[in-house]
């Protein structure tokens, strides 16, 4: 009898674990496939699934968020004018959390559901895993944000990186700190694989140009207190300090920074170009700047899109919605030149792609299938949003 | 800087941080040292401090304008008794029906609620960092080569009233009798016509109300949560209280301040820096256990608590 009620408890505590762990997994999925009963007037032949991987819960949520939106507006949109080879979208999204291994089960579940292509990638740690998963499934994969240097060599030839990789971003952040007259540098990195390589483009590029780097530090991932790194910096007195990570930790890395007195110039990555960095850190943020990718803010192209995502989504459109909107049109523009849906085709179709227009500028693959041109900009923070740099 | 300004620089570092792992490894131990329970859902409930800490504050945010800290007095003592509620409650669902169960499944009840409180947080913030606004300038002043803030010093200060005053509570009050003759014979003082129940429950009170209190301190000073934020601290606090001597509440205090030493002056040693702070701390960690295993103030046959 004992026994029994002992099995009985441990059940409910297996339950009571299942159901927090799945949690996990669930929230902040818009209804896919709400679309459904919109479309009175085309007539499709079929139904394609197209993969989505971003980030949907954990620390990261807010921008995978952004782009998973992007995409299921890309594809409301395209569904509207007819769908791809007369075929209807529908969509799937897999959360990788910005987690190597939730990002390894979320591409599992993407292939096994047999999706036509991918679309997505943001955090390039969750990133790496999954592309030899895709390349093996041959199913072909637009990385619309990840861009550690990193996945180039992990590539097996079935990703293409729309955004350009993280040796241009730190070629820009040298080009803008030399502008500013910088001539030592602080940098910092959270441990994650994006912003070490990040961190390690910038060094590279930096002492080749005869400048120092003073200081180089980490950060973990949820520790909130950076009293020693500040002090560090300080002691170094450093002209500028990068921050390559996210901005959840990057706003009180820049709180943390101000608050002990450090009047230098400070630059994050492309990681913390989110709103978000300045409404977390406040008036501290004054005159960050940061290497951003094209936002559709500062794209005169985007404003339709714009328009668009806030019809259908109550929020702003984050800073990678727009290359996540450009990798869905790219991929749909490459299967019709393919022809077909086969993973081949469209792989051929993706390589060949020859001055596509997105909103982000045009999209051209180098051999390594990374994009043939920088695209990063420099934005400023000025009372309280992020403003093109002059 | 100089060598002497960086050292005391550190110095305080290592102390405000000290302080905060010392506040949460007290609720780790006092429950261990009454019901020798691992409470893993400690961390969490030193996160849903700071989230309490974060309403109530924008609750009073149009009160007390032009003066922060009345605010956020109020709003930590509100903070306080509801949290230290909510640990009432989650020991009197989760872990007192299981007090005649063997230690492994009260271990996993404890893993259960720090689950169910870690998901609710993050599906309620969407996992999103918020901003903790407290309206407290943060001008800076010197001690000396010391560069202090106002803010700081009232922490500290706070941090340490509070491990001050729980101290008189455990050994000057009857209640803290009680709960000492609790960690040292429970069925005993049961037949001795001491409520072990509401005891047990006291302790989950104080322990979670001085998490909720390191928790919000944690806003105030750092200036946004998240619900992430208790997972590392956690892990930290329960080394602290480890390395104090487990059940031993001192011990839990020193263990705090030494692990916030050690990893504010190990950024300071060359070739362990910022990357391997973590390392360099834990293997001293280890090399200390191996020699005195029961902890700082721990000793093989103890009062525990």
């Amino acid at each position: 009898m004992l026994k029994n009620k002992n099995v009985l408890l441990l059940m409910l505590v297996a339950v009571f674990l299942v159901f927090g762990v799945f949690g996990c997994g669930g929230p902040a999925t818009p209804p896919a496939d709400e679309d459904a009963g919109e479309e009175p007037a085309a007539e499709f032949e079929g139904e394609v699934l197209l993969g989505i991987m971003v980030p949907t819960t954990g620390s990261e949520a807010s921008d995978g968020g952004d782009m998973e939106n992007a995409a299921l507006l890309a594809v409301e949109e395209i569904n509207a004018a007819g769908g791809v080879l007369g075929h209807k979208i529908v969509t799937s999204t897999g959360d990788d959390g910005c987690d190597p291994s939730k990002a390894t089960a979320a591409a599992s579940k993407l292939i096994s559901e047999e999706v036509f292509s991918v679309v997505g990638g943001y955090c390039s740690g969750a990133t790496l895993p999954t592309l030899k998963l895709y390349g093996d499934a041959g199913i072909p994969f637009v990385i619309a944000a990840s861009n550690a240097t990193t996945l180039i060599d992990e590539n097996p030839g079935w990703a293409f990186m729309i955004n350009s990789t993280g040796d241009a971003q730190a070629a820009k952040a040298l080009e803008w700190f030399e502008g500013l007259g910088v001539e030592t540098i602080s940098l910092v990195d959270d441990g994650s694989a994006f912003s070490v390589d990040l961190k390690d483009q910038t060094k590279a590029a930096w002492e080749a140009a005869g400048y120092a780097v003073l200081t180089e530090d980490r950060v973990e991932t949820g520790t909130q207190d950076f009293s020693a790194v500040v002090t560090k910096i300080m002691d170094a007195g450093p002209d500028a300090v990068y921050w390559t990570a996210y901005q959840g930790l990057g706003a009180l890395l820049i709180m943390q920074l101000r608050q002990n007195g450090y009047e230098g110039i400070i630059m994050v990555g492309d990681g913390s170009s989110a709103q978000e960095l300045i409404d977390l850190a406040g008036p501290d943020a004054e005159g960050v700047y940061c290497t951003a990718p094209p936002k559709v803010d500062f794209l005169p192209a985007a404003q339709d899109f714009i328009s668009g995502y806030k019809e259908m989504f109550p929020r702003e459109p984050g800073a990678y919605a727009g290359l996540m909107r450009d990798a869905t049109y790219l991929l749909v523009d490459a299967v019709e030149r393919a022809g077909s849906f086969d993973g081949e085709a469209i792989k051929a179709a993706l390589a060949a792609t020859d001055s596509f227009e997105g909103l982000s500028g045009p999209v051209e693959f180098t051999p390594q299938n990374t994009l043939n041109r920088s695209n990063f900009v420099i934005i400023v923070a000025k009372d309280g949003k992020w403003a093109l740099a002059e | 800087m100089t060598f002497w300004e960086i050292f005391l620089q550190q110095l305080f570092n290592g102390l405000l941080i000290g302080s905060f792992y010392g506040l949460v490894a007290i609720g780790y131990s006092m429950v261990y040292g009454i019901i020798k329970l691992l409470n893993f859902a400690h961390a969490d409930i030193y996160m849903s401090g700071a989230f309490v800490g974060l309403i109530t504050l924008s609750l009073f945010a149009n009160t007390f304008v032009g003066n922060a800290w009345l605010g956020i007095v109020l709003s930590l003592l509100i903070s306080m008794l509801l949290v230290g509620m909510l640990g009432v409650l989650i020991q009197r669902v989760a872990y007192r029906p299981m007090l005649k169960a063997p230690r492994l499944s009260i271990l996993i009840t404890a893993l259960a609620v720090s689950m169910l409180l870690y998901n609710t947080v993050m599906l309620l913030t969407q996992g999103q960092y918020k901003p903790f606004r407290t309206g407290l300038t943060h001008d800076s002043f010197f001690v000396g080569p010391l560069r202090l803030t106002e803010t700081r010093v009232v922490l500290l200060v706070a941090a340490i009233a509070l491990m001050i005053i729980l101290h008189l509570f455990i050994t000057r009050t009857m209640y803290g009798k009680a709960m000492r003759a609790i960690s040292l014979d429970r069925d005993t003082c049961q037949l001795m016509g001491i409520n072990v129940f509401q005891i047990v429950a006291i302790t989950f009170f104080v322990g979670s109300a001085l998490a909720a209190a390191a928790g919000i301190m944690a806003g105030v000073y750092y200036g946004t949560v998240h619900f992430y934020m208790g997972f590392l601290i956690g892990l930290k606090a329960f080394t602290s209280a480890v390395i104090g001597g487990i059940g031993i509440i001192p011990g839990a205090m020193l263990g705090g301040l030494l692990l916030g030493l050690l990893e504010s002056f190990s950024t300071q040693i060359p070739f362990v820096g910022t990357v391997w702070k973590d390392v360099f701390s834990f293997v001293f960690l280890i090399l200390f256990l191996l020699f005195r295993p029961t902890g700082i103030l721990g000793r093989a046959e103890s009062e525990r608590m």
